[in-house]
């Protein structure tokens, strides 16, 4: 006979059961999502008291909210490690697909921020990888939708049919990128405006904006400029400025050669800061029609096209007006 | 009542995976695994982060600690384990982790609080009896001058600081003078270059209690570096540091010489800065006080000052703590260690 503790803190529930050849044994669960640390170890010493022994320990690796899911993890390989006995680490997501028999639907956990870490599955099989969607952008799909917490039963079965996932599963990233390596963020200096001139001209062949231009941004007020800084060298700067209730990006540039760095986001990031410490609802920026390097950058990040100017960086060139609503 | 308990003490609170082994008051392992490099691009601690890189080491970092120790885990008598102060994702990751241990092997647990760990670890030097002394502890969180007497069962805090702790004014100032991550050491190499009496910083030494205030010195410095463009940054940084070290030592010293008490532990991350370690030597040599300051591997968070702070317990009777007990993002230095 060889039971198989299951852990699992990937959902709101924190569930621990002891499964064997013949089925369940013991379940034990509780439905707080902030409680995982404090709950675990009480439902683990209770089913201990019951039965002592264990030959393996499965573990719900997620997808999940980041520090519930850790909490299982954590326990279940310390656990396993000092028992000396194997852990194996389940899909959640296919734990909880495992009990249902229509033939497509969706399994979905909650990942907080109206966001779900969802799977899609077809005939008994994942028919597209685990991904995180919107709330609305589920509500789209018209095929069942299944957030039952995995069952302790079809856990233990994967953990015995299924190759072990060894890393906790994240799809999100952490909130902080990191900052591009190398590279350094400071405001400009009368100086830098030479470089800055250089690279403009570079950037934006048809329509630079003149030395006379950059002197005034440099003399004005209520504005920020920040520039990036590679071995001494300027690699790219942008500039915001208050405008009543918002604030509008003036300019954001990155040399060529520096581009897909992180650094217009980095860029981004710090304006945005910026911006909440202005205490202005919303920011804005106009961006030309088409620039495919940059919209996607400033949809991540919030911004949503409100309206188009025609004509406005030179005749038949469109740009796009774009928003963010910084809320309270 | 076990006088020479084999403890493993877990530490996740902030940014470094440890854990630390002691048999009594002997230090046997002392592992750490830190994150720092990757926080160091931010500018600071990023929690989510530091939580990711406590699961990915914890395994490997108590598997290491058993080696250098020598011992199995079924050799251990107490686990411990930093429950609070931390950042609370951080803080999981290792209470997760010591239940695990605990639960697998039948053993009694014990959560601590980080703080009084940081003094604890002076239990570690086994030429010295335990005897009564006034605890300076500084760091990033904290900057407090306590009395201890019985350091696993109450402390008694004299004065803590009323708004920046010590550590936290050396990451702002050296943010302002442009250093790297984290200020501490950063300022500690540049002020080595600098003269500690070319700028005369104010010290706020006015008041006659025990509590600290840094926000007047981290104002004074940004002032003078605004009117001061060409200012060197060496001065000022040996300066800045000069006026801290002067506050802290002006303090503690004279909460030894008010209670009557002859001995004075500094503990903390600021504890490893080495101007701090000279000057302190220095003034209670002249004031007659026997000073005991950590190695500084010890100084920083450890694993082996929650082993340390988890045997104070252990052999001083006190029960474990209950299964399931909280992880706690503050906890005031009073309470050594979870019910
Ligand atoms: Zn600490």
């Amino acid at each position: 006979m060889s039971s198989i503790l299951v852990l699992d803190t990937s959902t709101d529930r924190t569930s621990v059961g002891l499964v064997d050849e013949n089925g369940l044994l013991f379940e034990f669960f509780h439905d707080d999502s902030l409680a995982h640390g404090e709950v675990l170890p009480k439902l683990v010493a209770k089913l201990l008291d019951y039965k002592p022994r264990i030959d393996r320990v499965a573990i719900a690796m997620g997808p999940g909210p980041f520090t519930g899911l850790r909490v299982g993890i954590a326990f279940g390989q310390a656990f396993a490690s000092a028992r000396n006995i194997p852990w194996v680490g389940v899909s959640s997501l296919a734990a909880m697909a495992r009990v249902h028999a229509e033939s497509e639907f969706i399994v979905a956990i909650d990942a907080r921020r109206r966001e779900f870490f969802c799977e899609h599955y077809l005939d008994g099989k994942l028919f597209a990888p685990a991904r995180t969607l919107q709330r609305e952008e589920l509500a789209e799909f018209s095929l069942p939708i299944f957030y039952e917490p995995p069952t302790v039963e079809a856990i233990a079965e994967l953990a015995r049919d299924e190759i072990s996932i060894t890393e906790p599963i994240y799809i999100r990233k952490p909130d902080a990128y990191p900052a591009p390596k190398g590279i350094k963020f400071r405001p400009w200096t009368q100086i830098d405006l030479i470089d800055i001139y250089a690279l403009e001209r570079s950037v934006y062949l048809d329509d630079p904006w003149s030395m006379e231009q950059f002197k005034e941004e440099f003399a004005g007020k209520s504005r920020q400029y920040l520039i990036a800084e590679f071995e001494g060298k300027v690699v790219g700067y942008a500039g915001i400025m208050v405008a009543g209730d918002v604030t509008d990006i003036l300019t954001l540039t990155v040399a060529p050669n520096f581009r897909r760095r992180g650094i217009a986001r980095e860029f981004l990031k710090r304006m945005v800061d910026w911006s909440r410490n202005q205490k202005v609802e919303a920011m804005m920026l106009e961006m030309r029609v088409g620039n495919v390097e940059a919209e996607p950058l400033y949809l991540a990040n919030g911004f949503r096209k409100i309206s188009e100017r025609l004509d406005y960086y030179g005749p038949g060139i469109t740009a796009v007006v774009m928003r963010k609503e910084l809320g309270k | 009542m076990m006088s020479q308990p084999l403890v493993l003490g877990i530490e996740t609170s902030c940014d470094e995976t440890a854990v630390g082994i002691v048999r009594g008051r002997t230090l046997l392992a002392n592992v750490i695994a830190s994150s720092v490099e990757e926080h160091a691009r931010f500018g600071g601690v990023v929690p989510e982060i530091a939580s990711r890189a406590h699961l990915e080491a914890m395994p490997s970092v108590i598997n290491e600690a058993l080696k250098v120790a020598g011992v199995s885990l079924n050799d251990l008598d107490a686990i411990g384990v930093t429950a609070g102060p931390g950042l609370i994702g951080a803080l999981l990751v290792g209470t997760s982790a010591a239940h695990g241990l605990s639960l697998a092997l039948d053993k009694p647990l014990y959560g601590v609080n980080h703080l009084s760990s940081h003094l604890a670890v002076d239990a570690l030097d086994e030429s010295r009896a335990l005897t009564p002394a006034i605890g300076l502890l500084v760091s990033g969180g904290h900057s407090s001058i306590i009395q201890m007497s019985d350091m696993a069962r109450s402390v008694h805090v004299l004065g803590e600081t009323i708004d920046d702790a010590a550590g936290e004014a050396f990451d702002k100032i050296a943010r302002i003078l442009e250093l790297d991550f984290p200020g501490g050491p950063a300022i500690d190499r540049l002020a080595r270059e600098g003269d500690a009496n070319a700028i005369e910083f104010p010290r706020g030494l006015a008041n006659s209690d025990y509590n600290f205030s840094f926000s007047g010195l981290k104002t004074a410095v940004a002032r003078y570096l605004k009117e001061t463009p060409l200012a060197h940054k060496a001065d000022v940084a040996a300066s800045f540091q000069e006026a801290i070290v002067d506050v802290l030592l002006e303090k503690a010293l004279r909460a030894c010489r008010e209670t009557g008490i002859e001995a004075l532990i500094i503990a903390g991350g600021v504890a490893a800065n080495s101007r701090l370690r000279t000057v302190a030597a220095e003034r209670c040599l002249v004031a007659g006080v026997e000073l005991r300051t950590p190695p500084v591997a010890l100084c920083t968070d450890n694993g082996a000052m929650v082993a340390a702070m988890t045997s104070l317990a252990v052999s001083g009777g006190i029960a474990p703590s209950q299964v399931g007990f909280p992880t706690l993002s503050t906890v005031p230095l009073t309470q050594p260690t979870w019910l």
